[in-house]
């Protein structure tokens, strides 16, 4: 299941290799199938994982692993948890829609929508791995097109400068990640790269401490870079502002989950001693993300550079919920990163609408485009105010869990980011939403149209839908997501994977009486 | 069974107004009106007929039940959360549903008239419907985290209906004021949400208050949860120092300043005080002291300023905001029965006074200054009769109704032993009967002052009908009984025992103020002469406003709100949030982004020429390499 999710696209895109270049109508109709069939796969693997509490050691389902490179451990080994299965749905609906969002290229169609292809497979490939080096290899599949596609495809006059600032970065962070992740290999002695290997010899015996704090600062930095940590965030506002829209959505909204995915999936079980070490150091670096950014995010006047600040600030309640390093705050975590997958897409794929549109994404030039735009306007107006955590939207959910986890541990970093969250966020948005949405309309955009072609609204109805969804009932996500991350965090806090301690003391969260009237 | 049947009943209340939204959103819009005006008609007999039941069964709370939202851990663990969805039915939430539900339902059918022809028409209603559905979320709530989330979802219907003309720069700037400083308040009230669940363990209502009748380890924290707590409801409840959002709302139409000011929005905050009286009265907690000095500084503020605003719904957004002021030193001096008595008889009265003044503005062509109205005594008779009704409600005139709420506040402000309270509470009562009185003496008396204020024409019936039923509730809610139904409820709970508790009949009841009380009741009395007096000898046949001229700089400190905005707007802000913005962009841009991205580029150059020549060559080359470059170092692994 999992090998058709990540091989009908990465086929699909070899066997576009082969199409005459004049038949780019073909090509987005191949491409648009096979990512609408992945996705449709993504939806029937979701609904098909059950979220029951795991064994300790089998804790992956639709497991398949094949040898590849026996001399050093190396293996095709994927898998599926509660950890992952939100990121590949979140992961394939946003490639398909980003697919339906490629309508705006028209130069060398033939190379997009291959690298698209490959960017969709290299996803699936890094969510689904339970191998380091696939997920490393998976991962640089996916990254490296992105910096061809700002390249060859970007918009705007800094595409050059952002080129190269993204591939800069980015590079440097997946160098610095690989390190740490070679080193990982070298130092647990299982000679394997493989995850539930590695998990088993770090459950027997953890590595040295030395180790640790050797390997986790690699890591940390490493997809800290990639995540757009504070203060290695310039990359992504300026590489999302000049990026085409369906690379902006699958990177802001797909790509930059890899690192914390890296974090949660690899750091946290194999370091333990050295990511509770850290986690002060991540809880304070995160109010960079959330307060610095979010303050950068108020200044900015282009609405590209407002989602990109505020999608950087969004990492930083991820960070916190991580730094908790207790159930609560890790499954916040992750519900926050499926979440603003969601959200990331959707709002790049509307500015992206928004400025074919109007051709501009100056806010100050803009105004009262409700009016004018309809079904374009509504749609922003959601997604900014799922941006800044509006009940109802799967942000919410995540972001209010992140703080209930954190509060205990981290109670001034906590009030801070809430602050940010309810008050910088909220003004950061709404001013968006008075520039673009609401006030006069100035006089040349007084007969701006949006598109009448009914299946335009699909793509960005296809990305509220989830967070709608999973705003209303979180609970389908945090089901599969919490015994999982329970697993996960086995190693860090023994204490949450301790069996319900018995009828000793009273129970305190839960009053007898409400049980009684559940079904 | 019957539970079931009950609590099926109750989400059906809650759920119908959101699916007449969402019915509309997606293209009812031809029914739009018909298909929310249906769903809050239904949602009042819900109510009626749970409200009913629970009369006639002669308890104070029917079953609750809950659903879990979100799930975290297992039950017992360190880390279990455990958010959930339940609807709470007792006398407290039943009695604010009637209200929310019974005005609202006459606000949607007066909107019909006061709408017609807009462009927005069905837009309009499916944001009505929105907010009922937020408001009745947060009466219906038996936890904290659902009262947050229906707290907020009230916060962005009002932000969509405050800017339903949002081409209008004002308004379109009011309705992001509104939502901002609701989130302030918001910031706090989640914080105490948190600082609760962390020392109590829970979120519920019932568990937190088994938990603090249980004593324990919530005295320490009490005082600061408390005002936490309260924060929300100085953000929703518009009390100083974030009072400021509510007179821009009025940008508005009418029947959303209607709704926003007396049934809904601004009640929530007091509602939820009451709903969590309990917490702030826990062992330990100083908090009521601050809640009831902020109330009655507010209800003072207010009073003064709306003494000197010339636009007829200002006027009523800065009465609003003093008697929620009332309210909210209602239950900082432990009385909680007085604020929800105030609350509804204010519901009523006040929502006739904004439809009022809508069928007034309506009339008018859309004309709010005062000055410019004049003489429409003859001309709109049914909104004339209905306003004044309105007008001696609110200065509480014997025998209507907020005579008799108002009393019970002052009432038990003495009680309380705050005669600092008890003093400000009687000057703002003689105040609010001054500017109720200069505003229906110069609208309604005198002669016209502009040419639309000569022929108007009266509001079509579909707009007045709503006007004559709320005026019933105006004038007789003193006497059926609201009082001793809240204290009912509130003895159960916590012993604070209002002094209607046990009154019998009705006639009784109309003399009760002064057999319980008469301090109160003849000060307040006295009061409403002072000022009643005060306005007619300066008011009767004015042309224009003699006080600017007397008062002088304070009568201009008035009007400018005692300039509450402009320090808002161009000292705190500024120096606060815009300063740190600036700050943080600047670094940004010139320190991260410049020096270190350049630092960083230009140290790569240096520590090689070959990362040099990949950097000016292709971009194809350097992916690839980049690809190679893990291929090397797997070789060098295999070859080891």
């Amino acid at each position: 299941m999992l090998t058709y999710l990540i091989f009908l696209p990465l086929l699909t895109g070899l066997l576009l290799c082969l199409v005459p270049r004049n038949y780019g109508f073909f090509m987005r109709l191949a491409a648009l199938a096979a990512t609408g069939v992945t996705m449709l796969l993504a939806v029937a693997l979701f609904l098909q994982f059950d979220g029951a509490p795991l064994g300790p050691s089998h804790a992956f389902k639709f497991e398949q692993q094949i040898p590849w490179i026996p001399a050093l451990g190396i293996s095709y080994h994927v898998g599926v948890d509660g950890v992952n299965i939100g990121l590949i749905l979140m992961g394939a609906i946003v490639a398909f829609a980003a697919t339906c969002c490629a309508w705006e290229i028209r130069s060398r169609e033939k190379e997009f929508y291959i690298l698209l292809l490959l960017m969709t497979g290299g996803i699936l490939a890094a969510f689904c791995s339970l191998d380091l080096f696939l997920f490393y290899f998976a991962h640089e599949l996916a990254l490296v097109p992105t910096f061809i596609m700002i390249g060859v495809w970007g918009r705007g006059s800094d595409k050059n400068l952002a080129t190269f600032q993204i591939t800069l970065y980015l590079s440097l962070g997946a160098l610095v990640a690989l390190a740490g992740l070679i080193a990982l290999y070298l130092r647990a002695g299982a000679h394997s790269f493989d995850l539930v290997t590695l998990m088993q010899a770090a459950a027997k015996q953890p590595l040295p401490d030395a180790d640790q704090k050797l390997i986790f600062p690699l890591l940390f930095l490493g997809f800290g870079v990639l995540i757009s940590l504070w203060p290695f965030h310039t990359w992504a506002p300026l590489g999302y502002g000049s990026a085409p829209t369906p690379t902006a959505m699958l990177h802001a909204g797909v790509l930059k989950k890899f690192g914390l995915y890296g974090l949660i999936r690899i750091a946290l079980p194999l370091l333990p001693h050295a990511a509770q070490a850290w986690a002060g150091t991540i809880a304070w670096l995160c109010l960079g993300n959330l307060v610095y950014c979010g303050f950068v995010a108020m200044r900015q006047k282009n609405l590209n550079w407002v989602i990109g600040y505020s999608s950087v600030a969004h990492m930083g309640f991820v960070f916190l919920g991580i730094a908790s390093l207790n159930l609560i705050g890790v499954s916040g975590a992750i519900l926050v990163m499926i979440a603003h997958g969601f959200l990331a897409a959707l709002s790049f794929g509307l500015s992206g609408y928004l400025e074919q549109t109007t051709g501009t994404l100056e806010i100050n030039e803009m105004g009262g485009l409700l009016r004018r735009l309809p079904f374009l306007g509504s749609a922003l107006l959601l997604a900014l105010f799922a941006g800044c955590g509006l009940p109802g939207f799967a942000n919410f959910a995540g972001e209010v869990t992140v703080f209930f986890g954190a509060w205990k541990q981290f109670p001034v970093v906590t009030v801070l980011g809430v602050w940010a969250a309810l008050v910088i966020g909220g003004v950061y948005m709404l001013r968006a939403v008075r520039g673009i949405l609401h006030g006069p309309v100035p006089a040349r955009f007084a007969a701006v149209q949006e598109s009448d072609w009914p299946l335009r609204p699909l793509p960005y109805v296809l990305l509220i839908l989830p967070l709608l969804l999973f705003g209303f009932r979180p609970s389908l996500l945090t089901d599969k997501i919490w015994p999982a991350a329970q697993s996960v965090l086995a190693v860090v806090t023994p204490a949450d994977a301790a069996p319900p301690p018995g009828p000793t003391g009273p129970p305190k969260t839960k009053p007898a009486r409400l049980v009684e009237h559940q079904p | 069974m019957e539970d079931h049947f009950i609590e099926n009943l109750a989400w059906a209340a809650l759920l119908l107004p959101l699916l007449a939204a969402v019915a509309i959103t997606l293209g009812a819009r031809r029914a739009a009106a018909r298909l929310s005006i249906g769903a809050v008609t239904l949602s009042f007999l819900a109510t009626l007929g749970l409200f009913l039941y629970l009369k006639l069964s002669g308890q104070t709370s029917l079953a609750q039940n809950s659903l879990p939202w979100l799930t975290i851990g297992h039950f017992g663990t360190p880390h279990y959360l455990q958010l959930s969805l339940g609807v709470q039915l007792d006398t407290l939430s039943l009695m604010m549903m009637l209200v929310v539900t019974g005005v609202g339902l006459l606000i949607h059918i007066y909107s019909q008239g006061y709408l017609a022809g807009d462009e927005g028409y069905s837009r309009f209603f499916a944001c009505l419907s929105l907010f009922t559905f937020s408001m009745l979320g947060i009466v219906l709530a038996d936890n904290f985290v659902m009262l947050f989330i229906f707290w907020e979802l009230v916060g962005v219907s009002s932000y969509l209906l405050i800017g339903f003309w949002y081409n209008k720069a004002s308004a379109a700037d009011a309705c992001k004021k509104a939502f901002l400083t609701n989130r302030i308040g918001d910031f706090g009230f989640l914080l105490g949400i948190l600082l609760v669940w962390s020392t109590l363990g829970a979120i519920d209502f019932a568990s937190l208050k088994l938990e603090i009748n249980h004593g324990g380890h919530f005295a320490p924290v009490a005082t600061m949860a408390g005002l936490l707590i309260f924060c929300g409801a100085v953000g929703k409840s518009a009390q100083f120092p974030l009072h400021v959002w509510l007179p821009d709302a009025m940008e508005g139409p009418t029947p959303v300043s209607a709704l926003i000011h007396a049934a809904t929005m601004v009640a929530a905050g007091v509602y939820m005080l009451c709903r969590v009286y309990f917490l702030l009265a826990a062992e330990g907690s100083h908090a009521l002291e601050v809640i009831a000095w902020i109330g009655g500084g507010t209800s003072l503020l207010a009073a003064l300023i709306a003494v000197q605003q010339n636009d007829i719904k200002r006027i009523l957004a800065y009465s609003t905001l003093s008697q929620l002021g009332y309210m909210v030193m209602a239950v900082g001096t432990h009385g909680p029965t007085a604020a929800m008595y105030h609350l509804t008889t204010h519901a009523f009265f006040k929502a006739l006074l904004f439809l009022g003044a809508g069928a007034v503005i309506y009339a008018l062509h859309h004309e709010q200054d005062i000055w410019k109205m004049g003489g429409l005594r003859k001309q709109l008779p049914v909104t004339y009769w209905t306003f004044l009704v309105g007008t001696l409600a609110l200065c509480g005139v014997v025998p209507f109704s907020g005579f008799y709420s108002k009393d019970s506040i002052l009432a038990q402000t003495l009680k309380d032993g705050s005669y600092g309270l008890f003093t400000i509470g009687v000057v703002v009562a003689a105040l609010t009967t001054f500017y109720m009185a200069r505003l229906a003496l110069v609208v309604f008396g005198g002669a016209a002052r502009s040419a639309a204020a000569q022929h108007p024409h009266e509001a079509p019936p579909v707009m007045l009908w709503p006007l004559r039923i709320l005026a019933v509730p105006s004038v007789i809610g003193g006497w059926i009984f609201i009082e001793a139904t809240f204290a009912h409820f509130f003895a159960g709970a916590h012993g604070a025992v209002g002094h209607a508790a046990e009154a019998g009949g009705w006639g009784e009841q109309l003399l009760e103020p002064f057999n319980a009380s008469p301090a109160a009741a003849f000060a307040g009395l006295f009061a409403i002469i002072v000022g009643g007096a005060l306005a007619g000898g300066l008011y009767w046949n004015a042309a224009t406003d003699p006080l600017p001229r007397r008062l002088g700089f304070l009568s201009r400190a008035m009007a400018n709100r005692f300039y509450f905005d402009e320090l808002y707007e161009r000292v705190l802000i500024p120096c606060t949030h815009e300063l740190l913005a600036k700050i943080a962009a600047f670094l940004d841009r010139w320190i991260i982004g410049g020096l270190a991205v350049r630092g960083s580029a230009g140290a790569t150059e240096f520590a090689g020429r070959a990362l040099r020549l990949v950097q000016s060559g292709s971009l194809q080359t350097y992916a690839f390499l980049l690809v190679g470059g893990v291929a090397v170092v797997i070789y060098f692994l295999l070859a080891r």
